[in-house]
């Protein structure tokens, strides 16, 4: 996002509307004396387009240059008008578990496992991302074919990303993908190795199919294991057509 | 996509919030989901959501509920969102009995909206998400009181500065608390933001907060 310096008269009202915080500055006009603009810092703003949507400018000088590859990954992920053609939805994420009732994307015995850098509202570089997807790869975790974060990937074996893109900023960025029940353990302990290592913070979120009867197969094991897990769920009704068997007679 | 899973608060915060999404898939469903989304939304507007809106149109706060309906194509994600049980279970009653065909996603305190699929005569959930919470260099984040109205927009469009400036906003007699939470309300474009529960949380963020000058 950038502010035309002829027509913005620095009234510093976009400011508290940037989801990245204060990354403006004041600048004096070079050529129209006493007036001032304001400049965004292009380092630092992720292209998301809160500002420009909440229509606050009293000049309209906030505008939203075409951005060339590979700045344009920015808006991609942190825009939500946006729609990424790899996983046709709109955001920065996938249908994950969502469609689970019908397209049998997490089976019995499999865990969706996410991680999303920079939410909540702190933004994320994707040298980071990096960092997690590296600490993912060599484990057995199978990474979400149609998310972005996948598209972006040089190698899918050892999660490395595309050079271009690791000094480009998103307002967050998934690593989508699953793993073997049995193996999440030492997935989870991966993230928290990577959680030492990132200079931005990441949600983690677990996807498990709910068998008809019976304990939630990954409870214990994060019982077991001393992780927070939230009172609020994402659930899927079922109510999707046709819904995918999961438990068909082999 | 998980923007409605990380909503911060304890229970008491959190019982009387829920967020529906009608997702077509892509592959399955999707070619012709078009009046089945629609379809969707008829439904959930009849049951009174306090927000409802599709992420690359708006919400009822921005647009109107015929834009939404009128741009609804193959493919489009809508989100409805809820602040009271009983108006969920009318609503899985309706969606069991009318059947769009689309997924259908609640996101709510698992235990509530397990009751509430069971009140409905519905089974089981069939898929569920957890937040494990926030890892990495969690001293970036805003206070947690902060947190709480911040987290109910996922894309993170409702920035920390905002709701802080919108507390000064209305200790100077700028705004009223309804005006500012609407505010809110238009930055989260998908329509996740909970203007029930956000009156609420700002209400309470109000004392905790002091501002250098009234004018």
């Amino acid at each position: 996002m950038k502010a035309d310096q002829d027509k913005c008269i620095a009234c510093k009202r976009c400011f508290p509307y940037c989801p990245m915080g204060r990354i403006q500055t004041v600048k004096r006009h070079e050529k129209i004396p006493g007036r001032f603009f304001i400049e965004i810092d292009q380092e630092k703003c992720t292209d998301c387009g809160v500002c420009l949507r909440a229509n606050i400018c009293p000049v309209k000088a906030l505008y939203q240059p075409e951005m060339l590859w590979p700045r344009e990954v920015r808006g991609i992920l942190s825009n939500p008008l946006i729609e990424f053609k790899g996983s046709q939805v709109p955001g920065r994420g996938t249908e994950e578990m969502k469609t689970n009732d019908v397209s049998g994307r997490f089976r019995p015995g499999e865990v969706g496992v996410g991680i999303e850098l920079g939410r909540p509202g702190v933004g994320a570089y994707f040298k980071d991302v990096e960092i997690v997807a590296m600490e993912l790869a060599p484990l057995g975790y199978e990474f979400a074919e149609e998310n972005p974060i996948t598209h972006f990937m040089k190698d899918k074996k050892t999660g490395k990303l595309r050079d271009d893109i690791l000094n480009e900023k998103a307002t967050s960025a998934i690593v989508e993908g699953k793993c073997k029940l049995e193996n999440l353990p030492v997935i989870l302990e991966a993230v928290k190795r990577a959680a030492q290592k990132v200079s931005s913070v990441f949600t983690v979120e677990v996807i498990t199919k709910v068998p008809p009867v019976g304990e939630i197969p990954i409870k214990p094991i994060l019982e077991r294991l001393g992780y927070w897990y939230s009172i609020n769920t994402k659930n899927n009704m079922g109510l999707g057509e046709p819904a995918f068997r999961f438990y068909e007679e082999k | 996509m998980t923007h409605s899973l990380h909503r911060r608060g304890n229970l008491e915060d959190l019982k009387d919030d829920f967020v529906v999404l009608g997702c077509p898939a892509t592959g399955i469903n999707k070619a012709g989901s078009a009046p089945k989304t629609q379809k969707f939304l008829s439904i959930c507007y009849k049951n009174g959501p306090i927000n409802l809106g599709d992420m690359k149109t708006g919400n009822i706060y921005n647009t109107t509920m015929d834009d939404i309906l009128s741009h609804v194509t193959d493919g489009t994600i809508v989100q409805c969102t809820f602040d009271n049980r009983e108006k969920i279970v009318s609503l899985l009653k309706d969606l069991k009995e009318k059947r769009p065909g689309i997924s259908v996603i609640i996101s709510g305190v698992s235990d509530i909206v397990q009751q509430c699929m069971e009140e409905a005569g519905l089974g089981r959930i069939h898929t569920i998400e957890y937040s494990l919470g926030t890892w990495g260099k969690t001293e970036l984040l805003p206070e947690f009181e902060i947190l709480k109205t911040h987290t109910m927009c996922g894309h993170a469009m409702i920035g920390a500065d905002l709701i802080r400036k919108l507390v000064r906003d209305v200790k100077r007699g700028r705004r009223t608390v309804e005006e500012a939470c609407l505010e809110m309300a238009k930055c989260c474009t998908c329509g996740n933001y909970n203007l029930t529960r956000g009156i609420r949380l700002f209400k309470e963020l109000l004392p905790l907060y002091m501002v250098h000058s009234l004018y």
